[in-house]
């Protein structure tokens, strides 16, 4: 592999790992405040690129500003399923809860289906295909922008966790559920309002998934897999760790991708992902789990 | 009384009976195809619930070794002409060396990684049989030879087979019940760490769980590749067929021998007619968000399953969800 082409493959997954890292965040945090893997994470996402794609071709909206719009939208449709169903099953069994987003994921890879039929779509925009030169580098701007923007949303969320009082609250409630409880912590409200941070982040990038890949209903999963594998390699409930490992595996894949064949990329994911639960159970970031007899 | 006891005892029997003579009195057409796949799914629905129901660790990835089941059987047959039904209870033990394998990733700790696994594996697999182009002919697929049988008389080895598979399916489970064994599982349920704390190897019966709940997977997979005579990523890892079992267990009522049997004989003749009455254009996804709707609609308002529910109801009394502390006598049995 020579310098150049280890250069470009680096700089393609730096970028396209911004956009991994947004798509996990959301998924890291759920996990982190309700113990609870969303399976339906990654549907919500290709939801987000659905719409957006409907908003660009039926009221030409860009899907940039579209980001803009599906983060209200999500936010409060993820409170209200939090509110009114994931909640109540939450506090009686975890199981459940995973079986119930499960079922969340089928429902939604089926209404995609149902309305957009489930041949291969993506978002062309005026600027999909452009590109500019930096020294000898080949720089996409789509995947510039999208980059820029999940950074740009990440640091939103680093601030509102670090400098806020409800995200000291989220993060107490991630440490220690019992102890934030117990020093006034209103953990339901702070599981609802960060369920619903989650899923908001989810329908951000759908927009960015949609205009840099192209998607079907059943993409989903592919996308669960690559996503549990960087918040699994990050530790589960760690947004630092997930930054990190959606850069590393983002780098990784481009490199894949490029030595080896292109079908095998996604593969590098999965091989982390078992590589780490054999070796490394909590992950880059995580803290060993410690259970009470 | 008695007779009530000697009823319970003889009812599998005697819908053995009725199932063996079906082929004989209608040898072909729409419901011994309908009988066999409700055995199918009844069997891998008992093999799941092994783990889910009994263990309490619900995998979401038993398609993925349907799949594998599927695809080794084909290839056993292609390349060195070993028939299906000879391979598919070996196919079944590879699964389980399979199973074993992935158990031990994600079975030493408690917590969300045998989710996780269990949720990447299918991908994984199909993945895999996808780009081994030239063993497995990728996305084309693989024929396999047909079965010299007259066609209208092709379906009834796979009848016969898929409810031996059933049959040993329930002995199996009940076998288990009535273990040692499967009090550990059902301690590890209840308390994993007091099962733990009292002598309970539960990493070990964990993956030992896993490892019985998927033969079944493989070996079903391994007999449908042959009765479809056909196999490829797409048909033989179709995430629907790990729905079904979820919600056939479920349904039925989780860690319970017949819950599992009883929700499939329910759900899968439903889904049947429910692919049969909507166009073929919409069919697919409508159904596939009605088993997702079923699941949700199950999982919060009748977690208990039907068989539980109706003997709660006949006792006129609440489900048993006493705190943990209260049955601690499981967990000390167990150990």
């Amino acid at each position: 592999m020579s310098p150049g082409l280890l250069a470009q493959s680096l700089v393609l997954g730096i970028l396209t790992g911004g956009m991994y890292a947004l798509m996990a965040a959301g998924l890291t945090l759920i996990f982190g405040v309700m113990k609870v893997i969303n399976v339906a994470h990654a549907a919500i996402i290709v939801m987000g690129a659905y719409l957006s794609l409907t908003l660009f071709r039926h009221l030409g909206i860009d899907p940039l500003l579209s980001v803009l719009l599906l983060i209200p939208v999500f936010l409060a449709l993820g409170a209200l399923i939090q509110w009114s169903v994931v909640n109540r099953l939450a506090e009686r069994d975890i199981t459940l809860t995973v079986l119930m987003t499960f079922g969340f994921a089928i429902i939604l890879e089926g209404l995609q289906g149902a309305i957009w039929t489930s041949s291969y779509q993506g978002i062309k925009t005026g600027y999909s295909l452009e590109s500019f030169q930096l020294f000898t580098l080949y720089i996409p701007v789509v995947r510039l922008i999208s980059a820029g923007i999940s950074l740009l949303l990440l640091a939103g969320l680093y601030a509102l966790l670090t400098f806020t009082k409800l995200g000291r609250a989220i993060r107490a409630t991630i440490q220690n559920r019992t102890a934030a409880q117990l020093v006034g912590v209103d953990v339901r409200l702070v599981t609802t309002v960060s369920f619903a941070i989650g899923i908001a982040i989810a329908g951000a990038a759908g927009p960015l998934l949609g205009m840099l890949f192209t998607f079907y209903p059943a993409t989903h999963w592919l996308w669960i897999g690559k996503l549990l594998a960087i918040v699994v390699l990050g530790g589960l409930g760690s947004l630092r760790g997930a930054f990190v490992a959606a850069m590393l595996l983002g780098i990784a894949e481009q490199v894949t991708s490029v030595t080896l064949a292109l079908g095998w990329a996604p593969m590098i994911f999965y091989v982390f992902l078992f590589g780490v639960l054999v070796v490394r159970p909590q992950g880059l970031f995580g803290a060993v789990e410690r259970q009470s007899l | 009384m008695r007779i009530d006891r000697r009823w319970r005892r003889g009812w599998p029997w005697a819908g053995l009976v009725l199932f063996l003579l079906v082929p004989l009195v209608q040898p072909e057409g729409f419901y011994l195809d309908l009988l066999m796949f409700t055995f199918m799914y009844a069997a891998m629905s008992v093999g799941w619930d092994i783990m889910g129901g009994y263990a309490g660790y619900v995998s979401l990835g038993h398609v993925g070794f349907f799949g594998l089941g599927s695809y080794a059987a084909a290839l056993l047959l292609v390349h060195l002409g070993l028939p299906v039904f000879l391979t598919a209870p070996l196919v079944g033990v590879m699964a389980s060396i399979l199973g074993a394998g992935l158990g031990f990733i994600s079975l030493r700790t408690r917590g969300p990684a045998f989710v996780i696994v269990t949720l990447t594996f299918t991908y994984v697999a199909q993945l895999l049989m996808l780009d081994l182009k030239s063993v497995t002919g990728g996305s084309k697929g693989l024929f396999l030879p047909l079965l010299d049988l007259p066609a209208n008389l092709v379906i009834v080895p796979f009848y016969y087979a898929m409810l031996a598979l059933l049959v040993i399916a329930v002995l199996v489970s009940v076998a288990i019940r009535r273990s040692k064994f499967g009090l550990g599982l059902i301690a590890i349920r209840e308390d994993e760490g007091k099962a733990e704390a009292s002598g309970v190897n539960t990493s070990l019966y964990k993956i030992l769980a896993f490892a019985i709940s998927v033969w079944f997977a493989g070996t079903a997979g391994a007999l449908h590749a042959q009765y479809l005579n056909y196999v490829d990523p797409d048909l033989a890892f179709e995430l629907i067929i790990t729905l079904n079992l979820i919600i056939m267990s479920l349904f039925g009522s989780r860690g319970i021998v017949w819950g599992p049997v009883l929700g499939a004989f329910i759900i899968y003749p439903l889904s049947a007619y429910l692919i049969f009455l909507l166009p073929s254009r919409l069919a697919g996804q409508v159904h596939l968000v009605a088993l997702g709707i079923v699941l949700v609609l199950v999982v919060m308002f009748l977690p208990d399953g039907l068989i539980r529910s109706y003997q709660a109801w006949r006792r006129k009394g609440p489900i048993d969800r006493r705190p943990v502390e209260a049955r601690a006598s499981i967990v000390e049995a167990a150990g």
